[in-house]
């Protein structure tokens, strides 16, 4: 497969996801439209009572931008990437079509994961610069983030989107069900890690889970209590990241189109 | 253009396809008939590489696949089924993502691809709102897109109105004209028959019969319709005459089985000779829907 065809393939991958209006307005409403909501409410409530609460931007809020964009909002809007650009051809019966061009699977996986990651990265990014631009235009005299501090922020929201996506694109792949991929995903990231990082008896076991390794990573030190080395971490992430890629490639290799 | 041998498959204890032996020339619009269920999906699926085959070897073009599978499919063009789309999308910007695929001559063709199916004042409206119709043609366009040197297509006159199906007998007429071959399944024999040159029946896994049209509906004893003014002294007059094999009073005349080729001037001779008017002597053609359903073992287990 030539750069070109590659290029073509990513960029129409991209052009079927773009065009799921209702998949582009939900993630535009998990991204953008949450910091603009939350930093705009922070704001609001600000101005009306000034005595009371305090301005909406500086480091603290900063930090709540990270958190929000990088363990909650963030885990939706890649699921939710994700999982469209994983089943989509599957679904609409279109694969079929794509695999009878003599094209192979492994390649018509693959170029899912870039575009899914790409469309995730730039609604966060969107995101991201909204909250840090009233980080800074909110501080109201409070400490603002070092530049330093943005870009590692900036960082570490695109590494959680980057596994995040990849593994909803694998598992979509897997599944073949955009459905039973974002419930499970959801699920996982929101009801079961939480629950599993609070159980202090499984001690070092809770290293194998994504978001615990992504809390060891975050810039600012805030972390979700589950100490681990940093090498574990990343292996942890990358592990996140290159397992559900590995099955949903094989899984796409041997489905009967 | 296509060449199976011993070709099986089977799903679970069913066995889908049974030792096929088929050969498709090349330049040629190929039918492919059998009643549902019988194969017919199966053997292009496997001809496509969308799945496996159990037993038996496939070419087309020559070259054998799935070994060759890539080279193959770069001039081949399908539908199986029926055409599927990602329906948020434009008719043209489900070409593109198909024309992504193949590579960038693929994606130069759209505006051609989609004017030679009629669609281009369509191109731009999403597949969700076409009609039937349309679908086929937009999927007819995407086997285009390769430039194909064979397209195979899986009941393709489904859904179409008679002025759709007669645009699209014209359009496959056109595609053999320019050299390509078309293999086209169906169980609408009449259509078939209008449309292929060649054809294979297939039926319960197994190919039954296949070769030109010709040949398949050839009767195995020629017959011919007498209309005469006399039916029921014709038919004595006829009775022992040496090229008749069998004789049969109708409702306006004979049908009349004969022995061999010739022998309809003697029988003409004989009757004008003892002063029967005859005003019809016709050749009786079978269809290939009576070839079809004589064939088949369903008709079969009827009798």
């Amino acid at each position: 497969m030539t750069l070109t065809i590659a290029r073509q393939m990513f960029i129409a991958e991209l052009l079927k996801l773009r065009r799921q209006r209702a998949v582009m307005a939900v993630g535009t409403f998990l991204s953008v439209g949450v910091v603009v909501i939350f930093m705009g409410y922070l704001q609001l409530r600000h101005a009306s009572n000034p005595a009371k609460y305090g301005p909406a931007g500086g480091l603290e809020a900063f930090k709540h931008l990270l958190r929000a964009l990088g363990y909650f909002f963030g885990v939706l809007l890649a699921t939710l990437i994700g999982a469209e650009a994983g089943t989509t051809d599957a679904s609409s019966g279109v694969f079929r079509d794509l695999v009878a061009t003599g094209r192979s699977r492994l390649a018509l996986f693959f170029v899912r994961v870039p575009a899914a990651v790409a469309l995730t990265l730039a609604l966060s990014a969107v995101a991201y610069g909204l909250g840090v631009l009233a980080t800074f235009a909110f501080a109201g005299g409070r400490p603002t983030p070092s530049v330093s501090l943005v870009l590692q922020g900036a960082g570490w929201i695109a590494l959680a989107d980057v596994a995040m996506s990849t593994l909803a694109v694998g598992i979509g792949a897997l599944t073949g069900s955009r459905a039973v991929t974002l419930i499970s995903l959801v699920g996982l990231q929101a009801i079961v890690t939480p629950l599993l990082v609070n159980v202090g008896s499984l001690g070092a076991a809770r290293d194998v889970l994504l978001n615990p390794a992504l809390g060891q990573l975050v810039p600012y030190g805030g972390g979700l209590g589950v100490a681990m080395a940093t090498g574990v971490a990343v292996a942890v992430v990358v592990g996140w990241t290159a397992i559900p890629a590995a099955i949903g490639a094989w899984r796409t290799n041997t489905r009967d189109a | 253009m296509i060449e199976t041998h011993a070709l099986s498959k089977a799903f679970g204890k069913r066995a889908a396809l049974i030792d096929a032996d088929l050969t498709v020339p090349r330049g040629c619009a190929f039918g492919f008939l059998g009643h549902n269920g019988a194969g017919k999906t199966t053997l292009i699926r496997l001809l496509l590489g969308l799945t496996q085959p159990d037993a038996g070897t496939m070419r087309i073009g020559g070259r054998p696949v799935p070994q060759e599978r890539a080279t193959v499919l770069a001039r081949v063009g399908a539908i199986v089924e029926e055409p599927h789309f990602h329906k948020h999308l434009t008719g043209r910007e489900n070409l593109r993502v198909v024309a992504a695929v193949r590579g960038p001559a693929a994606v130069a063709r759209i505006d051609r691809v989609l004017a030679r199916v009629g669609l281009a004042d369509r191109a731009n409206d999403r597949v969700r709102t076409y009609s039937q119709g349309m679908r086929q043609r937009l999927g007819v366009a995407r086997c285009l897109l390769a430039d194909p040197e064979l397209l195979i297509l899986d009941e393709p006159m489904n859904g179409l109105d008679p002025a759709g199906i007669l645009e699209f007998r014209a359009l496959i007429a056109e595609l053999v004209g320019e050299g390509r071959t078309v293999f086209l399944s169906s169980h609408l024999l009449d259509e078939v028959e209008k449309t292929c040159h060649a054809a294979a029946v297939i039926d319960q896994g197994r190919l039954v019969a296949q070769g030109p049209i010709d040949e398949l509906v050839r009767v195995r004893r020629p017959r011919i319709e007498i209309g005469c003014d006399d039916p029921h002294g014709a038919l004595a007059l006829l009775d022992g005459h040496p090229a008749v094999a069998n004789a049969a009073e109708t409702a306006d005349g004979l049908s009349v089985t004969l022995a061999g080729d010739d022998g309809v001037a003697s029988i003409n001779a004989r009757l004008v000779s003892a002063g029967i008017g005859v005003f019809k002597l016709q050749p009786v053609r079978e269809s290939l829907e009576q070839k079809f359903l004589e064939i088949t073992s369903r008709v079969g287990e009827a009798r």
